[in-house]
């Protein structure tokens, strides 16, 4: 058997293996203190960036995504986005809103779970511009 | 033969673009859901869909149907041979799009719920069927 083909009929199995065997994101309990003002500020992502969501899993933040602070959790300020969806992934898909710690996403909130989720790679810096209210 | 076969298990209804103007509109105190799938590929695996335990269809080939649901948490599961859950929060005159997609596994295909944006659901949508009665 030649060696490509060997590799893709092992490698073609094992990437289904490990996408059907994907671990839980990791979490934690997590209480969202809501904002109080009626127009809460946004956050508009400046240069696109491409973050680790869970085991294997990566989500693109797209330039020019807008984001509205909607409260305060301990881990630092919690943005939804506007007009779109964001979700981390695990061994489940779950929807998450970004935990911005200053300029740096420290984690995810997931609003059914009412947890927390580390960023797996650790905090990452975005390039955002802030329109406070 | 097969290809009769293969496309007597796709949804045939009127298309997304002739019945989106048509359906009944949402009430203030609920919320949307519309499940699709866009893919013929593993046409067989047409598993169950569950919005919070209950059956609210099939994972029916280039098939679209919606429900509507008083506000709160979502967790949307299909019973194939691993079970992925997507969890989502559904807020009151909100509209959600959940794509089934096929993910091969390794005996049989599975399906993975997925939320997707509005802008890129209903551009998928445009080529799909609407099935009416999706509990049928």
């Amino acid at each position: 058997m030649r060696p490509v083909r060997a590799a893709v009929l092992l490698v073609g199995p094992l990437a289904v293996l490990l996408a059907a065997c994907a671990p839980e994101v990791v979490r934690q309990p997590a209480q969202l203190v809501a904002v109080t003002e009626q127009s809460p500020g946004t956050t508009q992502i400046l240069q696109e960036a491409s973050i680790s969501v869970g085991p294997g899993y990566r989500r693109v933040i797209p330039r020019g995504s807008v984001w509205t602070r909607i409260g305060r959790s301990t881990q630092g300020e919690v943005f939804k986005p506007v007009d779109r969806v964001f979700t981390v992934e695990g061994a489940h898909i779950h929807e998450a809103y970004l935990v911005l710690d200053g300029d740096r996403v420290v984690g995810f909130y997931l609003p059914v779970e009412r947890a927390f989720s580390s960023a797996p790679d650790g905090p990452t810096r975005l390039s955002i511009r802030r329109r406070e209210p | 033969m097969l290809l009769a076969l293969l496309l007597s298990a796709c949804a045939s209804g009127p298309k997304y673009t002739e019945v989106i103007s048509t359906l009944p509109s949402l009430a203030p105190a609920q919320g949307r859901i519309y499940f699709y799938r866009p893919s013929a590929l593993g046409t067989a695996v047409q598993p169950d869909i569950n919005l919070n335990g209950q059956k609210v269809g099939t994972a029916k080939p280039h098939g679209f149907y919606f429900v509507d649901r008083a506000p709160g948490d979502c967790v949307v599961t299909a019973a194939t041979e691993t079970e992925k859950k997507l969890t989502f929060t559904l807020d009151p005159r909100q509209e959600r799009y959940v794509r089934l997609k096929i993910q091969m596994g390794l005996l049989v295909g599975r399906i993975v719920p997925e939320l997707v944006d509005k802008a890129e659901a209903e551009e998928e949508l445009k080529g799909l069927s609407f099935i009416a009665d999706p509990l049928k």
